[in-house]
């Protein structure tokens, strides 16, 4: 009885591994080679070592085994058998100073290994991956990207190789020099990189493509195109496109923090809300709902219940960025500047990269009064993201502080050129000009302004039109173009904070109207809302300044 | 999607989202160093047959052994063994029993260790240094995990084995062969060797070797007063910067390892990452000093305001001043909201100092800084704005007294606080004064005053000076002295001593680079070699721009292109008047009078060269007003009032001779020779006769004058004179003589053109 007992249990995983490649398809049949059958015991038995994380276990195991998967099991097992040691020793280390030396000691021998394999051209597509990913622990970074290249040559199909050499690639020469394989993985490859690089009309256009070629369904591309809108901040469109990712796939973890975050922008909170529940039904211990829930605290402005979530998720996963930033941003909220001083310092040892934690320091300092201290940091986050008028509204108000008015202009000019998002730059351009007296400039500003606003169509309560249309009434009553003065103070009569001068304006301009000419009410120039034309507008003065000048 | 091989398990070092970097909150460890140091202890205490001066010997090795970073076994057996070979062989016989032993021995060890303080006579006391270290030590080896000790073991053994493998001198043989047998094969043997090799090599021990947090900080500390007082002993500045990465990769929460990179980035000019050490020091600061909230003297509103006021002073050190401007203001503006009125105070120090960079009038600033900080007893502050005061008013020319004066009673101030650099600088300072007033004698006593002192605080043993900023300074002028005299030999002895204890890439190198360069063109124009102090030219105006155009306009002048040299001294004499460069002013405008001399306009000369007289005696730069001096007699000589010429000669010839460089001298004896022929000629012939004889005899002393500084173009046109004077005497034999000693220079040296009598 025993003996049957244990033969079938030899023979069970056999049978059901026979049957599930029966089942795949004919050509997987041809490559289960003798070796293959060999190893098969061994194999299998180790497989099971690793699924229990037993990684000494299973390699002792796979010594002897001949088949390639059986050999990348080995040497798979023995590599993440030397990472989880070094965490492990990490804490039992020697002294604090001690600890950054603690090195996952395999990684050698796997090297020397793997290298003679690999001279005789004995690895298969993944080995090849795990040649990479040790060299790359070894901070070899230029040979990694020669094997991951050759990796993906070897084995199209496996994702891991393309991950791993995204995190290589640090621009865009980089990229366009590697010679990849022709495949249709490569196209989400690119896409993927499009995405990392900022590249983000280059992705979606990508993204796109992919779905028109057949893969509408995958929600994998879904959720990259709604991280796409996301980083260029297209809200609207990013937000769709996670309801409907939310639609297929309703137990999705990932990338549900970059949900949260744009729900959290536009302050949606009962949606946000929802999200936190659910998600917390399905798994609370992750990360990404740690950094919902904190999200849906901060939108309460709970915001010490929000760090701790945040520190939660920063429990989960130390080298989770997001949560540095948001956890700085909370702190920031508390007022506790130093501690978001340290959140985001964290951030940037994470990535150096992250211009909201350049730019979150930037804040703090400017909170704490130190307008010239924080330019190096905003200026930080402008290099990282040239594009973004945030960080140049920050760099101009902060030169606004400092009086330098110059290059405060060249910032909020250059903010505007870029697609301002807030819509402020113009206005506290046109309100630099106010302070110069440069009357015409602070005009054209002013009507950019109200143009950009009615243009956009959006309802939203503008604070600053009233402002602009007060500065245009006066600015045309002095150069004694009634007409247009006439429009602008009716104009200020529908806003409650400008309405009394609106009113004085327009007794003023009847007043001087009925001295001069009382006839000529001809109220039919909607300068406004029309076109521009040459007659009614100042001459345009400014020109796109170079900004380089800017940051000495 | 976070890769799977970042990070697999939670770090349990964190709490609250932040990694403690010392979870125990014990700040020493036990290293296999430390063991081998308890034993050498231990067996100090043990053993009895140690004669008395080794003891001594030993006890003052144990200081710099705690304290120290950790050595290789190596190097301790060996300064162990310099005191007492009997107990290194102890601590060697010792180590290997434990190393070869199991890990029993070491936890018996342990165990044994403590015995000592339970004797009230021993010195390992409780509360001695060295108890206080053995229980440190106890303590943290009995709060190590299991583990721990097991790993303690094992490095214990590295330890040994490591010295074990070092002490045959064939080790390398077995290392290598180690080597292969880890990678065998052969074609990228080379790489592997050096990728693979964990072992470190025998020169860079220290930077692999994880330092505890206390050697750690000594290091920094150290490394940072070698920065301040002597760069050459600090480490390069590119193995600095390694070791700094490194111990920061560690422990990136030690903060002082980025203001030392700082420092250190300053060396070598490096504007980004010293800007980025800096700010990433103070945000590091803000956090460690987060505990107490307040805005007051302490925590870390403190250190904002001073992170502002530094980052003011480092654009200013790069000459940013506008953003140094505005850095400085935002200090000032923080400090007044909290009141802080030390931070202020280093805040007005920096203001008057950027002022100064900026060439504008600094004084009142200054003053009222010296004020203040007398107010807030702040010695030091006090001082250097005195210092700093005494030399922009000898720069505009205020009173010298006073000034001495001033100087005089900071020094008290020192002594009395003895702050022994600011005694440097002041006897540096007091140097440059003097000489800048032309009184040579007294800046060479001064000079030889500092080099005969010794430090207050020397780096270490032995060396009583340090290489600061104030020594390379007064060894410049010690240099420029000794030239002056001729004494050429002396000089580049001075030279070369400075550059051993200033290596051209150090901070101060500058200062004796622009004063070697300018001995060697001095000496390349009296020697009439123009093309050798054309080729200097290029070199000091990057040192300094003033000086290199003042000199390339001297050499113009010398070979002829007079147009040319007077437009480069009229750019120069606006810009310098600008500056208030009072010294270069006067010295351009003996040039410009030099140039008019070639147009023969004498008359023209005139009151330019009262104007330079006026502005010398002003300022009370006797040298320059002889030297202007020498310029008025020579114009009234070739106006033809030799005898105006003569009196006003009396004026400048004492302090020429008891000052002056051995040019001038010359200079001054040419001329009063000449004067005193003209002048023969309206007197009767017997005294005519008289005073060409004098005449010539001043000639003759002005000739072995210029023989000193090798200034042959000068002698040549003193035999000349004596030859024509001997023949009016009729003198035919020393007649011949000069004559013939003339027509051999005369065939040696190119003629320039420049006429005999048309030059000073």
């Amino acid at each position: 009885k025993k003996k049957i007992s244990i033969l079938m249990a030899l023979i069970l995983p056999l049978l059901l591994v026979l049957s599930s490649l029966c089942s795949s398809c004919l050509a997987a049949i041809l490559a289960f080679l003798s070796e293959d059958a060999q190893d098969l015991d061994a194999y299998t038995l180790a497989k099971s070592f690793y699924d229990l994380k037993e990684y000494d276990r299973a390699a002792y195991f796979l010594r002897g085994c001949k088949s390639q998967k059986a050999y990348f099991l080995y040497m798979y097992s023995r590599y993440l058998s030397g990472e989880k040691k070094k965490d492990d020793e990490t804490v039992d280390s020697l002294g604090p100073l001690e600890k950054g030396q603690v090195k996952n000691e395999s990684l050698r021998e796997l090297r020397v290994e793997l290298s003679k394999k690999h001279k005789a051209k004995d690895l298969d597509g993944f080995g090849l991956y795990l040649y990479g990913v040790v060299l790359r622990k070894l901070d070899l970074f230029k040979e990694a990207l020669d094997v991951f290249v050759e990796a993906t040559h070897c084995l199209p199909l496996h994702w891991g190789a393309w991950l791993e050499l995204c995190n290589l690639i640090t621009n865009k020469d980089m990229l366009k020099s590697l010679t990849l394989p022709d495949t249709w993985v490569k196209e989400f490859f690119l896409a993927h990189m499009y995405t990392e690089l900022q590249m983000i009309e280059e992705a979606l256009q990508k993204y796109q493509s992919l779905i028109e070629a057949g893969f509408s369904k995958s929600t994998y591309i879904i959720s990259q195109i709604a991280v796409a809108y996301h980083n260029i901040r297209d809200i609207d469109k990013a937000l769709s496109m996670f309801n409907e990712l939310r639609k297929q796939d309703p137990y999705r973890i990932e990338n549900m923090d970059t949900f949260s975050n744009l729900l959290y922008v536009r302050s949606m909170k009962p949606e946000l809300s929802y999200l936190a529940h659910n998600l917390c039904d399905i798994d609370k211990y992750r990360v990404e709902t740690c950094c919902v829930i904190g999200n849906y605290y901060s939108l309460r402005s709970q915001h010490e219940k929000a760090a701790l979530y945040f520190q939660r998720a920063l429990k989960l996963n130390p080298r989770c960025l997001g949560a540095w930033t948001l956890m700085g941003h909370e702190y920031m909220e508390m007022k506790n500047t130093s501690a978001a001083i340290q959140a985001y310092r964290h951030a940037i040892e994470v990535n150096k990269r992250d211009y909201r934690a350049w730019y979150g320091l930037g804040q703090t300092y400017e909170i704490l009064k130190m307008p010239f201290y924080c330019l190096y940091y905003y200026r930080r986050a402008h290099q990282l993201r040239p594009n973004d008028s945030r960080m140049l509204v920050a760099l101009g108000e902060c030169y606004e502080k400092l009086n330098q008015l110059a290059e405060a202009k060249k910032c909020y000019w250059r903010a505007y050129s870029v697609g301002d998002v807030e819509r402020m730059a113009l206005v506290k351009l046109a309100k630099l000009h106010e302070q110069l007296n440069e009357s015409d400039q602070a005009t054209q500003c002013y009507i950019i302004y109200i143009q950009d606003v009615f243009s956009c169509g959006e309802i939203l309560e503008h604070l600053e039109l009233s402002t602009a249309f007060r500065y245009l009434g006066q600015y045309y009553f002095k150069s004694k173009r009634y007409n247009e003065a006439f429009i602008c103070a009716q104009r200020c009569c529908d806003y409650n904070d400008a309405r009394e001068e609106g009113k004085a304006l327009l007794r003023q301009i009847s007043q001087v109207r009925g001295e001069a000419d009382p006839a000529s009410t001809d109220l039919s120039l909607p300068f406004l809302y029309g076109p521009l034309s040459a007659t009614n507008t100042p001459v345009r003065r400014m020109s796109p300044l170079n900004l380089s000048s800017v940051t000495p | 999607m976070a890769s799977v091989h970042d990070s697999l398990y939670f770090n349990p070092m964190m709490t609250n989202g932040v990694v403690h970097a010392n979870v125990f909150g014990i700040k020493d460890w036990v290293t296999p160093y430390k063991i081998a140091v308890l034993v050498l202890l231990d067996e100090m205490t043990v053993s009895k047959c140690i004669s008395l001066l080794e003891k001594r010997r030993l006890n003052k090795l144990i200081l710099p052994l705690l304290q120290g970073p950790d050595m290789t076994l190596v190097q301790l057996l060996k300064t162990v063994e310099d005191c007492c070979p009997q107990l290194a062989y102890a601590v060697h016989l010792r180590l290997h029993l434990m190393a070869d032993g199991e890990l029993k021995d070491m936890e018996s060890f342990f165990d044994v260790l403590p015995s000592p303080f339970n004797e009230t006579e021993s010195e390992a006391h409780k509360s001695s240094v060295v108890g206080l270290f053995m229980r440190h030590m106890v303590l943290a080896y009995n709060k190590l995990s299991f583990s721990q000790v097991y790993k303690l073991y094992k490095a214990l053994q590295q330890y040994y084995k490591s010295y074990e493998r070092k002490a045959p001198p064939a080790s390398d043989a077995t290392t290598d062969a180690d080597m292969e047998q880890l990678a065998p094969d052969s074609l990228g043997r080379k790489v592997e060797k050096q990728d693979l090799d964990p072992s470190p090599s025998d020169d860079d021990v220290a930077s692999t070797e994880p330092l505890s947090q206390k050697q750690a900080e000594y290091f920094l500390a150290q490394q940072a007063y070698f920065l301040k007082n002597d760069e050459n002993k600090a480490l390069k500045p590119a193995g600095l910067q390694n070791e700094l990465n490194n111990m920061l990769k560690f422990n990136p929460d030690f903060a002082e390892a980025h203001y030392l990179s700082y420092l250190n980035s300053m060396r070598v000019q490096d504007v980004f990452v010293s800007t980025h050490s800096l700010l990433h020091y103070f945000d590091r600061l803000i956090l460690s000093g987060s505990d107490s909230k307040s805005n007051g003297d302490e925590g870390y509103g403190r250190s904002l305001r001073y992170a502002a006021l530094n980052l003011a002073a480092l654009h200013c050190r790069f000459g940013h001043y506008q953003q140094a401007e505005l850095a400085l203001q935002e200090a000032i503006r923080i400090a007044q909201e909290s009141s802080d009125h030390v931070c202020l105070q280093h805040c007005l120090s920096w203001l008057y100092l950027l002022q100064q960079m900026k060439g504008s009038d600094s004084t009142v600033l200054t003053e009222h800084s010296v004020k203040m900080a007398v107010h807030f007893s702040l010695p030091y502050l006090a001082s250097l704005g005195i210092q700093s005061l005494v030399q922009q008013s000898a720069i505009r020319g205020k009173n010298a007294k006073k000034l001495i004066n001033a100087l005089k009673d900071t020094d008290i101030l020192h002594w009395k606080h003895s702050m022994s650099e600011l005694i440097d600088i002041s006897i540096a300072q007091k140097t440059a004064i003097w000489r800048m007033y032309g009184k040579s004698t007294m800046a060479l006593q001064q000079a030889q005053m500092l080099m005969n002192m010794n430090s207050l605080e020397s780096v270490n043993l032995g060396v009583q000076q340090n290489n600061t900023e104030a020594f390379t300074v007064t060894l410049c002028h010690l240099a420029e002295l000794h030239a002056e005299q001729g004494q050429f030999q002396a000089a580049s002895e001075i030279l070369k001593h400075l550059k051993e204890r200033f290596p051209s890439n150090s901070q101060n190198a500058k200062l004796w680079m622009i004063c070697e360069q300018k001995i060697q063109f001095d000496r390349a124009l009296n020697d009439g070699k123009y093309h050798i102090a054309e080729s200097l030219v290029s070199v000091i105006s990057a040192l300094c721009k003033t000086e290199g155009l003042y000199r390339k306009a001297l050499v113009l002048k010398a070979q002829n292109q007079t147009s040319e040299a007077y437009q480069v001294l009229q750019g120069l004499l606006v810009y310098c008047e600008k500056t208030k460069c009072t010294e270069m002013t006067i010295r351009v405008m003996l040039a410009i009078a030099e140039l008019y001399w070639r147009s023969s306009s004498h008359g023209i000369v005139l009151p330019l060269l009262l104007q330079t007289l006026a502005l010398s005696r002003e300022h009370h730069l006797q040298k320059l007003a002889s030297e202007t001096v020498l310029h008025l007699a020579f114009s009234q000589l070739m106006l033809g009032i030799p005898e105006q010429a003569l009196n006003i000669l009396h004026m400048a010839i004492e302090p020429i001779l008891a000052h002056g460089a051995v040019m001038d001298k010359g200079r001054a004896l040419l001329l009063v020779a000449k004067c005193q022929v003209v002048t023969s000629a309206s007197v009767p012939a017997d005294q005519r006769h008289q005073a060409l004889v004098v005449a010539i005899q001043n000639l003759e002393e002005a000739r072995s004058y210029f023989d000193k500084v090798d200034c042959r173009d000068r002698v040549r046109d003193i035999f000349y004179l004596q030859a024509r004077l001997y023949h009016s005497l009729g003198k035919t034999l020393e007649r011949n003589k000069c004559a013939m000693l003339f027509r051999q220079l005369n065939e040696e040296l190119p003629s320039h053109g420049v006429p005999l009598l048309t030059r000073l």
